[in-house]
């Protein structure tokens, strides 16, 4: 048994941001999270890292707390943040009504905004469509959803937090009516773990009233579904929005060297069962292609889908809810953290934790608006001076990942998880998709004796149709001719066992 | 616009095409043939699988369904095209073993079996089941090949590691095509003491004399050594498309190398030509007949928008399975994928179906309701398209 203060249930953003907040603050924590980290909404979004501006008009406090942590991220976040700048473009046809209201609410909020006449805008992003009438210069960024959680996490490691990933919350162990502790059971080996705490954090987004239920209670929420697709090379090095009220598919953001697209917003009822539909991706490449005509005949690698917890609302669009996020304490012990964006999880966390001081009667505040993020310096593979001074023995050609750096992750996890090392490195991130380096990282994970050959069959499988749960609804042009090739290679070529 | 007048011109260079142009030339066609690139038979094992959904691979295809494009082939043909085969590769010194009467197995990179038909001699002492033991020879920093897979499948297995100065399947080629580096290489092998019975290597032993490296190192060491293929850049499969390029030029035949097609030319129901942009001005391939042996979407034959599948080159009609959500199957593994199915519909005469062409032909992988994979039949339905195609397009235009 394992004996802590906090127990923080969901290694997504929030549950990251709170391990490191409490690390700063000194308390004692473990952090459970069933899948890895950034499993969730956290991983499935744009990496876009909000000015406030998408929100200024319909949400102003939303858009507020956007900005103000907009500048705290750049600060304390610099290797996972890049500053890339954000345009609002207005097409023919956009309302010059809103882009009045959008330059309004900004002053009112302090939001920097620049109008860019269509010429400038064009020089800053050559992929424009020529025909916008103008563009609204914001400070939007884009940001690693995994790296920040990574970092979070650096922390909380550092002051001995305690971090079970792959582990699942199967029981909420109450006495006396309050939340003492929970039961975890392993996702890998089975091995069912007991943590006992003080306080109980609920920070699962999508899932937090299933994890709410495991001790009697309820979390209101709606579940919003949204797609996006991801390009294979960068159409813009700004983040584009369309200036108008929020539609489907009208950001692009560019991250490394992709840039991804989107999104659309569906209601959902089970975020376990969340399925691409054909439409979602015509209508992304169709609108993104208004701002970028380009976007059309560009390959698309894959769509995916997160889902967003929202405050439960009366209103029946999903868009109009707002971004603001709630902390709910039921009053035994347990706080449920919902709503919110990825911009804002430090925030998030802030008031989280602000409340459990006050639950302990602690004072110290907090300083993780101050302090930037540890860990930053040691970054692996990000920057592509430190990918080509490793040229030889490259084991993932798309995103020039070498065979030492593969090797570097799989001793400091020892996972036996392909994933694991797509996360920190980007391999099998590009166009092929890990066609060709899932065969090569599991190869070096069996040197290494780390697999059986059932595991490694079944790590292939489970790659494999994973992998194909992402593209499956992009394929035509080259990224169906990549992928009928690597059809071939694992089932022909290399005679991959189809069933267990 | 240059203009060059042949008797066929063939548009693509794999196996059907390469089989097709061969069994022209041998008949003294003027037949050129147009690649715009290396075709997949390069990125593929080398070997030919005929139909592997069954022990006898000739009653595996008795049990395809009825449009599957071999079963416009008779059975003579489909085992003329085999003997033609066998004596082609032995001819240009790339021996194949097997028969058409039983498949074969080859162990595969992952440590598991593949079926197939006829395999080439580097691979002929494959083991046919778990009871031979092994010992794998790798080479250092070789990033394609990983003995501990097939080392964790089969307790009977060890390997030994040599320092090769080159970490790719094409590097490796290289070298084995050295003398020097081929009796260096035999003296390490000779040194370390194997006591297993059988010596595998990733298919890495040259490139073009292949079956003289393995045998010289067979007799060397005094053991059987077999080849085992790897993902591509694949060396068996280039070898494959060599001995058939090379063969198809001895017989006479024209290759016009890294020629894309950009048009055609028509008259009525007639291609007159295909038109190339090489060599910065458009040239003209006038032909009295045109086999159309492109390849599927890999080879580049059939191009999938977002709407449907189109054949760019004739722009013949296609056979689409269904919306874009039916190409796939939701299950990876289902082996089920429409797009599977997809292509030309030929009629007994290999001429594209619902097309105005009374001279053209098709054959390989650009044909409707192959299901290569699911069948186990890629190169084997080439060589007898590929015959069959040649045969009905020589008639027409004697």
């Amino acid at each position: 048994m394992i004996k802590t203060d906090v127990i923080i249930i969901g290694g997504g953003a929030t549950g990251c941001g709170i391990a490191r907040d409490l690390a700063l603050r000194g308390i004692p924590h473990c952090l459970i999270e069933k899948g890895d980290f950034a499993a969730g909404a956290t991983g499935a979004c744009h990496g876009l890292l909000h000015s406030g501006g998408r929100y200024v008009v319909s949400d102003p406090q939303a858009a507020k707390e956007c900005y103000e942590e907009n500048i705290i991220l750049r600060n304390i976040g610099e290797k996972c943040v890049e500053q890339t700048g954000g345009l609002f473009v207005r097409l023919p046809g956009d309302s010059k009504l809103y882009r009045d209201r959008f330059l309004k609410s900004c002053e009112k909020l302090g939001i920097p905004t620049e109008i860019i006449s269509s010429t400038k805008a064009l020089e800053l992003v050559p992929n424009l469509n020529p025909e916008i009438e103008e563009a609204v210069k914001v400070p939007d960024c884009s940001i690693d959803p995994f790296r920040l959680c990574m970092l979070n996490i650096v922390s909380s490691q550092k002051r001995n937090g305690i971090i079970f990933i792959r582990h699942k919350v199967t029981e909420i162990i109450k006495e006396h009516g309050r939340c003492v502790g929970v039961k975890a059971a392993d996702q890998v080996s089975g091995e069912r773990r007991e943590i006992r705490g003080n306080i109980i954090i609920n920070a699962t987004g999508a899932w937090s009233h299933m994890v709410a239920q495991l001790a009697g209670n309820e979390v209101p929420l709606t579940l919003s579904k949204g797609s996006l697709v991801i390009t294979n090379h960068r159409l813009t090095n700004m983040v584009l929005n369309r200036m108008r009220p929020s539609a489907d598919g009208d950001i692009i953001v560019p991250n490394e060297a992709v840039c991804l697209a989107g999104t659309t917003s569906l209601a959902v009822e089970d975020p376990d069962k969340i399925r691409i539909e054909s439409h979602e991706v015509d209508t992304i490449i169709s609108e993104a292609g208004k701002m970028v005509p380009h976007f059309n005949d560009t390959r698309v690698i894959r769509a995916f889908s997160g889902v967003r917890p929202l405050l439960k609302s009366a209103k029946a669009d999903s868009r109009e809810i707002t971004r603001g996020f709630q902390i709910i304490n039921h009053g035994d012990g347990m706080y449920s953290i919902v709503g919110g964006k990825l911009t804002t999880f430090r925030l998030m966390a802030e008031k989280m934790v602000d409340t459990v001081m006050d639950h302990f009667h602690l004072k110290k505040t907090c300083e993780t608006a101050a302090i930037p993020l540890e860990g930053q310096e040691e970054l692996s593979g990000y920057p592509l001076a430190k990918r080509l001074s490793n040229m030889k023995n490259i084991v993932c050609e798309c995103e020039l990942v070498s065979r030492a750096e593969v090797e570097r992750i799989i001793k400091q996890t020892g996972t036996c998880y392909v994933g694991d090392i797509s996360h920190r490195t980007r391999l099998g991130m590009g166009p092929c998709q890990g066609g060709f380096c899932t065969f090569r990282a599991l190869g070096i994970m069996h040197e290494k004796n780390l697999l059986s050959p059932e595991q490694s069959m079944y790590a292939l499988r489970d790659f494999l149709q994973r992998r194909f749960r992402g593209i499956r609804y992009c394929l035509w042009g080259d990224q169906l001719r990549e992928e009928q090739l690597v059809e071939y290679i694992y089932l022909g070529i290399l005679a991959m066992e189809r069933k267990q | 616009m240059s203009v060059t007048q042949h008797d066929v011109i063939i548009i693509g260079a794999g196996v059907a095409g390469l089989t097709a142009g061969a069994v022209l030339a041998e008949k003294g066609c003027n037949v050129a043939l147009v690649a715009k690139g290396e075709p997949t038979a390069c990125l593929s094992t080398g070997c030919i699988d005929i139909c592997s959904l069954d022990h006898e691979p000739l009653h595996g295809i008795g049990h395809l369904p009825e449009e599957h494009p071999y079963h416009l082939v008779a059975r003579a043909v489909i085992r003329e095209a085999v003997d033609r085969f066998g004596k082609i590769t032995d001819e240009m010194g790339l021996p194949y073993v097997g028969s058409l009467e039983t498949n074969r197995r080859i162990l595969a990179a992952l440590g598991t079996f593949k079926n197939t038909c006829l395999v080439p001699s580097t691979m002929a002492a494959a083991p046919q089941d778990e009871k031979d033991d092994l010992h794998i020879i790798t080479f250092s920093g070789l990033k394609d090949f990983y003995p501990s897979y097939i080392i964790a499948r089969r307790g009977n297995a060890s390997f030994s590691t040599y320092e090769a100065g080159a970490d790719t399947t094409m590097g490796l080629a290289a070298n084995f095509e050295r003398h020097d580096f081929l009796e260096k290489f035999i003296l390490w092998l000779e040194k370390i003491k194997i006591p297993e019975n059988k010596i595998a290597f990733p298919a890495v032993l040259g490139l073009e004399s292949a079956a003289r490296i393995a045998q010289k190192i067979e007799s060397s060491v005094g053991k059987k050594i077999f080849e085992i293929p790897t993902i591509p850049p694949s060396m068996p499969g280039r070898r494959l498309f060599n001995v058939l390029k090379d063969y198809f030029r001895k017989k006479g035949g024209v290759i016009y190398w890294s020629w894309p097609v950009s048009g055609v030319e028509k008259a009525k129901n007639i291609v007159e030509a295909v038109i190339t942009p090489s060599d910065g001005r458009p040239q003209s391939l006038n032909a009295k007949a045109f086999i159309l042996a492109s390849g599927s979407f890999v080879g580049g034959g059939l191009h999938a928008r977002r709407d449907t599948i189109v054949e760019n080159i004739f722009n013949l009609p296609v056979f689409v399975p269904g919306k874009r959500d039916d190409w796939f199957d939701s299950d990876y593994f289902a082996l089920n994928h429409g797009i599977g199915k997809a292509g030309i519909i030929a009629d007994s005469s290999f001429r594209p179906k619902e097309a105005p062409w009374e001279n053209v032909f098709v054959c390989g992988g650009i044909l409707a309701h192959t299901e290569v994979l699911k069948n186990g039949c890629g190169h084997g339905l080439a060589l007898a398209t590929g015959h069959a195609a040649a045969a009905s397009c020589l008639e027409y235009i004697k």
